[in-house]
């Protein structure tokens, strides 16, 4: 029964997976992009997040044209909520992505700063893993994927103070700048895995129904 | 109130009923889709309902909350008009028709030897799906019941406050005289609604009240029925789900069972709970299935 309203939930549901992917596509480039010096990458991020920002206008368009005709109600309705409160979280882990690509195309030589450049592409990629658990957490609906997102969530944490301690003992001027956006990019970093953690928090409340899961 | 001086006695001024006391009372106890804390209006026990023999409606318990808008709902056939109708007794009026279990009203079981269900109906009052006014005129509408209870008061007094709450008055005060029969469908079921309260009943049954109305005129009954649960309770059966997202503060969903061998179906409550979990988080994939309309 109810044959288009469950192929446009789908659509949406999808959505937040294509979004997803673009997001953590986005953020692996960009961290190449800022180890590598690769200012032709990081262009390509900065230009790619016109879609990512297409695709949260649609699903939010739709979103809200669902909620007004099709009234969704009981796990439709929650949802299509976790849809909204997802594709809020990927938008901004997008804007995040193309902040990284930004210092990337700013000429900042990260790789003077003797061991950072490699803390960076650790906390870069486990910020990306992080997201991508959240995502195949949301495309499976898995419960325990989500919890396990929660977790590897204190490695980031952890990561992100060793590289603030590890500037902090530079302590060399002429550092200085390339030290400050490391400082950026590293708490932008742990943002886009509090955004991954709010999806795996999405999931539980879809699954459970659990407001706990909503703060 | 408690249990033990409960009777079935209005504790409304105006008129005088007579006095019935409590047969029985339960301690609030392990009874489904409680959760709450004041005494019941209504308290079903195990109630089954058998039409010719058959069962219809199976071992239902349930509490119903004093002044709050409870919603039954479920699929064609599920018992939700027989349920509705057990609150009054209606189901007497059905040749054939027997009832087992228990139905507490204020912790009296209405269905006890010596309980007079006219009685019963004069404290629970009913709305229907079709208004059905009498072929009076308006005022005599209104005044009806509470002329055949013996009234004592000031009829137009009564009449008026009754279309005021059913918030009317504005339309017809100037037309008391004319036919009811002349009213648009909505006005004639705020009519019914008035001519239910005017006799000072304590709970008001609604079976399907909006279906047969326009757009318009069921948000009017809507926004009364919020007006009215300040004063009673109110159980309303009712088709569209929307309608019951919207208006009722616990919702109750019925659902057929069907004996495969003899194709005999009846009723069952599948959940009960406040209308916002009912609608966002069922327990029961029944209702979930329900209530987002994928099956029913």
């Amino acid at each position: 029964m109810r044959e288009t309203y469950n192929r446009e939930l789908d659509a949406l549901d999808q959505g937040i997976v294509r979004m997803g992917a673009l997001v953590e596509q986005a953020i692996e480039k960009a961290t190449i992009a800022i180890t590598d010096s690769d200012e032709a990458l990081a262009r390509e991020v900065m230009e790619g997040d016109d879609e990512i920002d297409d695709l949260f206008a649609d699903l939010e368009s739709r979103t809200l044209t669902f909620i007004a005709t099709q009234a969704p109600v009981a796990s439709d309705l929650r949802l299509i909520l976790m849809v909204l409160r997802a594709a809020h979280d990927l938008e901004r882990s997008g804007d995040l992505a193309y902040n990284l690509a930004k210092v990337a195309s700013r000429h900042v030589k990260m790789a003077e700063l003797k061991g950072i450049n490699t803390l960076i592409f650790e906390l870069g990629n486990a910020a990306r893993r992080l997201l991508g658990k959240a995502i195949d957490a949301w495309s499976g609906k898995d419960v325990e994927l989500a919890i396990e997102v929660q977790k590897l969530d204190d490695e980031i944490d952890e990561l992100y103070r060793k590289l603030y301690r590890q500037l902090y003992d530079l302590k060399d001027p002429d550092l200085f700048e390339p030290a400050l956006n490391a400082v950026l990019v590293g708490r932008w970093y742990e943002r886009v895995a509090d955004h991954a953690v709010n999806i795996a928090e999405n999931v539980r409340y879809y699954v459970t129904g659990d407001e706990e899961f909503l703060a | 109130m408690t249990p033990e001086n409960t009777t079935l006695a209005s504790t409304k001024p105006h008129i005088e009923l007579p006095s019935i006391q409590v047969q029985s009372t339960r301690a609030p106890g392990n009874v489904s889709g409680g959760g709450f804390t004041v005494e019941p209006a209504f308290r079903c026990v195990d109630l089954s309902v058998f039409y010719g023999g058959k069962v219809a409606l199976k071992e239902v318990t349930m509490d119903i909350e004093p002044r709050r808008i409870t919603a039954i709902i479920g699929p064609s056939g599920c018992g939700k008009s027989t349920l509705i109708r057990c609150f009054n007794r209606m189901n007497d009026l059905v040749v054939g028709a027997k009832v087992e279990g228990q139905v507490l009203y204020h912790g009296t079981d209405i269905y006890a030897p010596g309980i007079d269900p006219v009685m019963v109906r004069r404290q629970v009052g009913m709305v229907f799906q079709r208004p059905n006014p009498f072929p009076k005129s308006i005022k005599d509408n209104v005044a009806f019941g509470a002329k055949i209870n013996g009234y004592k008061g000031n009829i137009d007094e009564l009449v008026e406050k009754s279309l005021r709450r059913a918030a009317l008055w504005e339309e017809v005060k100037n037309d008391l005289n004319r036919s009811a029969l002349g009213l648009s469908g909505g006005q004639q079921q705020r009519l019914c609604i008035a001519r239910a309260i005017a006799v000072e009943p304590d709970t008001i049954l609604m079976d399907e009240p909006a279906s047969a109305l326009d757009p318009v005129a069921t948000v009017r009954i809507e926004d009364l029925m919020q007006e009215l649960k300040e004063e009673y309770s109110i159980i309303i059966v009712t088709h569209n789900m929307q309608q019951a997202a919207r208006v009722s503060d616990k919702a109750a969903f019925l659902y057929t069972e069907v004996d495969e061998a003899t194709s005999d179906r009846w009723g069952i409550l599948v959940e009960y709970g406040d209308t916002g979990q009912i609608f966002t988080n069922p327990r029961d994939k029944r209702t979930e299935d329900y209530v987002s309309g994928r099956f029913g």
